[in-house]
C-alpha cells in the first residue's frame, strides 16, 4: 500500500498546486481592494497592503448607490432562479411522464432553440420590448426567461429517475397531478434543483448584455452594469472594482454552499445518458 | 424501460389534462414568441435598411447580405471565432476531464474542497473578474508580469492580446467542465470500475478503456454546449481589448453587438448574427452526426 501512499500524495499536491493558481486572482483582488490606487498602480509591487485600508468599501457603499445596485440584482437573480426552477420542473415532468401525440414534437422545438446564439434573437427581442413599452421595465428582464431550454432539458432527463408506480400508486389513492407533482415530484427532483439554483442564480447575477440594453435608470440599474462604470474612458478605478466586486460575489459563493451537497448528484442525476 | 399504458383520454384524468394542455400550451407560446418569431424577424429584417434611433426599415434586397460577405473584417472576426473556440473547448474539455477524474478517484482527500475551489471562478461574474485580469495583464504593474518575471504587454501587444482572452477563458470555464464531468462519473455504474480494479487495470488503462467510452455522451454534450456558448463570447473582448490592438480581437459576437448597439445597424448586424448561426447549426449537426456514427 505504500506506493498508493505515494501515489495520493502526489495526486493531491498536483491539485493543490492547481487550486493555487485557481484563487490567486481572487486572493490578489481581495488583497488589492484594501490598497489605495496609488498603491496598485505602483512600480514596485506587494502582493500585500502595506497600509491596508477600508476607504474603499466606504465608497463603494458611500459614493456609487452601490446598495441599491446589490439589492437589485440580488432580487432579479432570486426572482428569476425560483421562476425558471418551477417552470423547468413542471415543463420537464410533463415532458417526461405523460404520453402524448406531439410530446416529441414540442420537446424539440424547446431543446432546438439552445443553439440559437443570443445574437440572432436580441435584436428583434429589443425591437419587441420597446414596442410593448417595456424598456426600463423589471418584467422585460423577467419575462423573456420564464422558461429555459437548458433547465426543461435537466428537469426531463432526472424526472426519468422518479419510478411510474409511485405516480400510479398515489392517482389510485386518489391524488390528483397537481398534488403528485408538488408534493411527490418536486421532492424527488431536490438535487436537480440544488444544481439548478447555482446555475441559474450565477446566470441572473452575472448577466450582462440584455439588462444593460433594457435598464436605464440609476435606481434599477443592475451590479453587474454598475461594475462596468469603474472603467472610465482613460482609467479605470481598481481600488473601489476590487471591494465592489470582492463584495459582489458574496452572494453567489453562499448560493453555492447552500446547495453544494446536492449538487453534485443533482447533475449526476441529470447526466446525458446516450 | 416499462411505460405507462394509456390508450384512451377517458383513461386520463381532468387534472392531467388541464396541466398537460397548459404546459403545452405556455411552452409553444413562450417558445415561438422569444425565438421563433424573433428569428424569422431577424432573418426578415436582414433584407431590410433598419436603424430604430432613425426609425428606418427599408426593403434594400441583398445589400447587407453582400456587404457582410464582402467585408474583410467579419471573415476575419469569424477565424478568430472560430480559432478562439477550439483552443478554449479543447482546453475545457481536456483539463476538466483530468481534474474531474483525480477528483473522482479516491486516492485524494477533502474532494469537495478542491471542487469549491475549481468553481470558484465559475461562479463569479464575468465581467468582476475580467476586470481582475484586465489588471493582472498590465504591463508595469500587473502581477501576471510579475510572477512570470516577463515585460509583456498582453494587452496591447498583438501577439498576446488572443492570447489573454484565451487565458481568462479558460481559467473562468474549466470549474464547470469538472463539475459535469464529475457528475457524468458519478452516474457510471460503478461496477464496470470494481470489475476492472479486480481484473488488474490500472488507472489510465480504466480511464481510457472504461471511464471516456461511458463518458461520450457527457463530452459531446460539453463539446457541443461550449461550442455554441464560445460562438458567442462577448464580455472578455468587451473588457480587456475592445477588439484591440487595431482589429486583431475581434471576436463575431463582439462585432455584431457593437454594429447593433453602438451604431444601431439592425439589418446589417442581422445578416451577420444568422451566418453566425447557420455555422452553429451546421456545427452542431455535424458533431451530432460523427457522435451517432461512432456507435452510441
Amino acid at each position: 500500500m505504500k506506493t498508493m501512499r505515494i501515489k495520493s500524495l502526489v495526486l493531491t499536491f498536483l491539485l493543490l498546486a492547481f487550486s493555487i493558481i485557481t484563487i490567486l486572482p481572487f486572493l490578489w483582488m481581495l488583497a488589492s481592494s484594501f490598497k489605495t490606487n496609488a498603491e496598485i498602480s505602483a512600480l514596485s509591487q506587494h502582493f500585500l497592503p502595506q497600509n491596508p485600508t477600508w476607504e474603499n468599501y466606504e465608497n463603494a457603499l458611500s459614493k456609487m448607490a452601490f446598495l441599491r445596485y446589490f439589492l437589485n440584482s440580488l432580487s432579479y437573480a432570486f426572482v428569476l432562479s425560483v421562476i425558471t426552477i418551477y417552470t423547468s420542473a413542471i415543463a420537464g415532468f410533463v415532458l417526461c411522464k405523460y404520453e402524448f401525440r406531439g410530446r416529441q414534437m414540442v420537446f424539440g422545438m424547446v431543446i432546438a432553440t439552445m443553439m440559437v446564439p443570443g445574437v440572432v434573437t436580441i435584436i428583434p427581442r429589443y425591437s419587441m420590448m420597446q414596442y410593448l413599452g417595456w424598456l426600463n421595465q423589471f418584467q422585460a428582464l423577467i419575462i423573456p426567461s420564464l422558461f429555459t431550454a437548458f433547465g426543461i432539458f435537466l428537469m426531463r432527463q432526472s424526472c426519468t429517475a422518479v419510478p411510474d408506480e409511485i405516480l400510479e400508486a398515489a392517482r389510485i389513492d386518489g391524488a390528483n397531478e397537481f398534488y403528485i407533482f408538488h408534493r411527490i415530484v418536486i421532492p424527488m427532483l431536490r438535487n436537480t434543483v440544488a444544481s439548478m439554483a447555482i446555475f441559474q442564480f450565477l446566470w441572473a447575477w452575472e448577466d450582462y448584455l440584455w439588462p444593460y440594453l433594457m435598464i436605464r435608470s440609476e435606481s434599477k440599474q443592475l451590479l453587474s452594469i454598475a461594475l462596468n462604470m469603474f472603467s472610465g474612458r482613460y482609467s479605470t478605478d481598481y481600488a473601489g472594482l476590487f471591494a465592489a466586486t470582492s463584495i459582489a460575489i458574496i452572494p453567489v459563493v453562499i448560493c453555492y454552499l447552500i446547495f453544494q451537497k446536492q449538487f453534485i448528484q443533482g447533475i449526476a442525476s441529470s447526466a446525458v445518458k446516450g | 424501460m416499462q411505460k405507462r399504458i394509456k390508450s384512451a383520454n377517458s383513461l386520463r384524468s381532468k387534472s392531467e389534462i388541464v396541466l398537460r394542455n397548459t404546459v403545452v400550451a405556455s411552452l409553444i407560446l413562450f417558445f415561438l414568441v422569444f425565438f421563433y418569431i424573433p428569428i424569422f424577424a431577424a432573418f426578415y429584417g436582414s433584407f431590410h435598411l433598419w436603424n430604430p434611433l432613425k426609425g428606418q426599415f427599408k426593403p434594400i434586397g441583398l445589400k447587407n447580405w453582400q456587404t457582410v460577405l464582402n467585408n474583410s473584417l467579419f471573415w476575419f472576426s469569424m477565424k478568430n471565432t472560430g480559432v478562439f473556440s477550439i483552443v478554449a473547448v479543447a482546453a475545457r474539455v481536456i483539463i476538466g476531464l483530468l481534474l474531474a477524474s483525480a477528483l473522482f478517484s479516491k486516492l485524494v482527500k477533502a474532494r469537495s474542497f478542491f471542487r469549491m475551489l475549481y468553481y470558484m471562478p465559475t461562479i463569479t461574474p464575468m465581467v468582476a473578474v475580467a476586470f481582475v485580469w484586465k489588471n493582472m495583464y498590465d504591463p508595469q504593474f500587473g502581477l501576471l508580469n510579475q510572477l512570470l518575471g516577463s515585460k509583456i504587454n498582453w494587452l496591447f501587444d498583438g501577439r498576446y492580446a488572443m492570447i489573454a482572452i484565451l487565458l481568462l477563458t479558460i481559467w473562468k470555464d474549466f470549474g464547470y467542465a469538472v463539475v459535469i464531468f464529475l457528475g457524468g462519473m458519478y452516474s457510471l455504474p460503478m461496477d464496470c470500475f470494481e470489475a476492472a480494479e479486480i481484473d488488474g487495470a490500472n488507472a489510465r488503462q480504466r480511464f481510457f478503456r472504461i471511464t471516456l467510452p461511458l463518458l461520450k455522451p457527457t463530452v459531446i454534450f460539453i463539446v457541443i454546449t461550449s461550442f455554441i456558448s464560445y460562438f458567442q463570447t462577448y464580455i472578455p473582448v468587451m473588457v480587456l481589448t475592445q477588439g484591440g490592438p487595431g482589429t486583431k480581437t475581434y471576436l463575431a459576437s463582439y462585432l455584431i453587438f457593437d454594429q447593433a448597439f453602438s451604431k444601431y445597424n439592425f439589418g446589417y448586424a442581422s445578416a451577420m448574427s444568422f451566418i453566425l448561426f447557420l455555422i452553429i447549426a451546421i456545427l452542431t449537426a455535424v458533431s451530432f452526426k460523427a457522435a451517432g456514427e461512432n456507435g452510441q
